[in-house]
């Protein structure tokens, strides 16, 4: 496996308590293969996906337990320094909002070439000519020129496209990708999302997919995880879950997608709102929005179910779960 | 950009009438300026007549403001009363104020920034806290107070200094002072590089560059200093202009013959000449530097473009 999560524990010091962010979240990666990540805001799979990284805010952050093991090594157990390498060399990232997350007073040849003169000790000739090369390779039009331009002088879907490139830059195994297309067109997401499973493809990278959109899923991941209150609660491959979820969370999910056949009828929405991370609710924390909850769920703790050997669902009664759907 | 420029220094022309023509008027109201000519006693009315005329006092206001200015377009500043020429008494003043602006902004810069990078950095932490509750007491102080503080106890208790600078005022002799005359505006640029530094550190494009593994050094320099730097840039653009007037205070008090030392004598002895002389360049410089910080803004943030 490329990269394995497992039993990941962040937490952040507040001003009221401690938020447990993540609690206790298992995944993994295979070279070549595509995770996507589910979840509402707050469900913990930014933070997750920061503490893959590097990159949480520590403090008020806190890995609290756990391991990241990234090409069999331990992250966690690394110097800075060593972390420090891997970052943008091994593993890179893609944030949310390009123009945001890019620097505004640097050209994007700058901001592409400092991969290379940072890592790679290239002169800033060589370093420029590769970030022209990179940018033919995301298919950004007039590259050599528009290679001393500055981030705002790009449209969304460029910039998206520089920051896929920066992420390529050095062809790191692992490549996260927090919601790349939510800040983008609709028309643009397509073409953005098209051009990363297809680089994907190519290199061979292990790619994980954050998001909170279920359209994007399907057509690119091999498998999911769907994380709830910083648990997993369902991971399956994508197939298995649009077929039938094992997880009331994941088919209330499933069923908030607006469909055609349903047009005029009120859209489902899940009852109530994601738990205070300050105070989870004991037992399995979507019982109190879950419309299949008993007794059980209010006091134990579901563990990770095996459905089938590749797999998993938190849910007491996930077998009925399965059975119920008529989808 | 070109037409820009043109823009802006079309502007000046106005302000540039408006603030000499306020100063030639105000410098009027002071007082009768052969007044001071005499000593103590009065002067001789044919004396007074006289002087009158020969400087073109017996002339409407306006009239003279409109000689005033048509010589000081030929670089003619006048006469003082003394007899010395105003443009001479300039070459003087203005070599040591500008050495002593120079120390300034030396301090504003390596000083202001360094801790306010370093404060910025470390909010919250006792660094921060100390450093914080030092400008507060730097910014409330009055720099006369803190400046004849320095002086008693650098120059006069402990001789570590000069505690009067001598008349060449050479670059050693003015760190002192050049620190008294920084000391507010130093205060502000911590404060304001702490502030900027604090908010964008914590800026996506910041969090990107760590992602890009880039070393923490350069994350700072390159990505979050940048960024933090351009408000700071600008004040202490304007600063410029600011401290090469307002050094009164500090010129004063360690008997520096400046800009200030001059200007002050100038108003004192009702030696009208001096006064508007001096403060017609003021007027310029200020408005260079105004010019040059917004030129500069466009330079440190390439998203402002001026058309």
């Amino acid at each position: 496996m490329l990269l394995e999560v497992r039993d990941l524990h962040v937490e952040f010091r507040t001003r009221d308590g401690v938020a447990k962010a993540v609690n206790g979240v298992t995944y993994g990666v295979d070279a070549g293969e595509t995770l996507a990540v589910l979840g509402e805001s707050g469900s913990g799979k930014s933070v997750t996906a920061q503490a893959i990284m590097g990159i949480l805010d520590m403090p008020p952050g806190r890995i609290a337990g756990g391991e990241i093991l990234f090409q069999g090594q331990d992250l966690l157990k690394l110097k800075e320094e060593e972390r420090r390498k891997i970052r943008g060399a091994g593993m890179a990232m893609i944030f949310q909002d390009a123009l945001s997350s890019l620097n505004p007073v640097l050209t994007v040849g700058d901001q592409l070439g400092e991969m290379f003169t940072v890592h790679r000790g290239m002169s800033r000739k060589d370093a420029r000519a590769k970030a022209v090369e990179l940018m033919d390779r995301v298919r950004i039009p007039a590259a050599k020129e528009r290679v001393r331009q500055y981030p705002h002088q790009f449209s969304g879907g460029m910039r998206q496209r520089i920051m896929i490139a920066m992420a390529l830059a050095l062809e790191p195994a692992l490549i996260i990708a927090d919601e790349p297309t939510t800040a983008l067109d609709v028309t643009v997401q397509a073409q953005v999302m098209d051009l990363l499973a297809e680089l994907q493809r190519e290199y061979r990278i292990g790619l994980i997919l954050i998001t909170h959109d279920l359209g994007v899923v399907a057509d690119v991941a091999d498998r999911i995880a769907v994380m709830y209150a910083g648990r997993i609660v369902e991971s399956a491959p994508v197939h298995d879950i649009y077929k039938a979820p094992a997880h009331p969370y994941t088919r209330g999910l499933l069923e908030s997608i607006p469909r055609l056949d349903q047009k005029g009828q009120e859209l489902y929405a899940i009852k109530g709102l994601p738990p205070n991370l300050l105070h989870i609710p004991p037992g399995c924390p979507f019982h109190p929005r879950c419309p299949m909850a008993r007794d059980v769920c209010r006091t134990d703790v579901p563990p990770l179910y095996e459905v089938s050997p590749t797999r998993g669902s938190a849910c007491h009664f996930w077998r009925e779960c399965l059975d119920d759907y008529d989808g | 950009m070109g037409r820009y420029v043109v823009r802006r220094l079309l502007q000046m022309i106005p302000v540039f009438i408006g603030a000499t023509l306020l100063i030639f008027l105000m410098v009027n109201v002071m007082g009768d300026p052969i007044a001071g000519l005499c000593g103590d006693r009065q002067c001789d009315p044919a004396t007074a007549a006289q002087l009158k005329k020969e400087f073109g006092l017996d002339k409407p206001v306006w009239q003279q403001y409109l000689t005033y200015m048509g010589n000081v377009f030929t670089g003619d500043f006048g006469t003082a009363f003394n007899g010395q020429e105003v443009t001479e008494l300039m070459s003087t003043a203005f070599p040591v104020t500008i050495r002593l602006t120079v120390v300034a902004i030396v301090f504003e810069v390596v000083i202001g920034i360094t801790l306010g990078v370093i404060t910025g950095l470390r909010r919250g932490r006792p660094v921060d806290t100390g450093v914080l509750l030092v400008t507060l007491v730097v910014i409330s102080v009055p720099t006369f107070v803190t400046g004849l503080l320095l002086q008693l106890l650098l120059g006069v208790k402990w001789g570590w200094i000069r505690p009067s600078v001598s008349s060449d005022a050479p670059l050693d002799e003015l760190i002192l002072p050049g620190l008294v005359l920084a000391s507010v505006s130093l205060a502000y640029v911590v404060r304001l590089t702490r502030t900027s530094i604090a908010e964008n550190r914590r800026s996506d494009y910041v969090r990107t560059a760590i992602a890009k593994g880039l070393p923490r050094r350069r994350v700072v320099t390159r990505h979050l200093l940048r960024n933090s730097l351009i408000p700071v840039i600008t004040f202490i653009g304007a600063d410029v202009g600011f401290l090469m007037g307002g050094a009164i205070v500090t010129e004063r008090i360690f008997n520096i013959h400046g800009v200030g030392y001059q200007l002050y004598q100038g108003i004192l002895r009702q030696n009208t000449q001096t006064v508007v002389g001096f403060v017609t360049v003021l007027v310029l410089v200020f408005l260079v530097c105004n010019l040059v910080v917004d030129l500069l803004y466009a330079v440190l943030d390439p998203r402002i473009r001026y058309a």
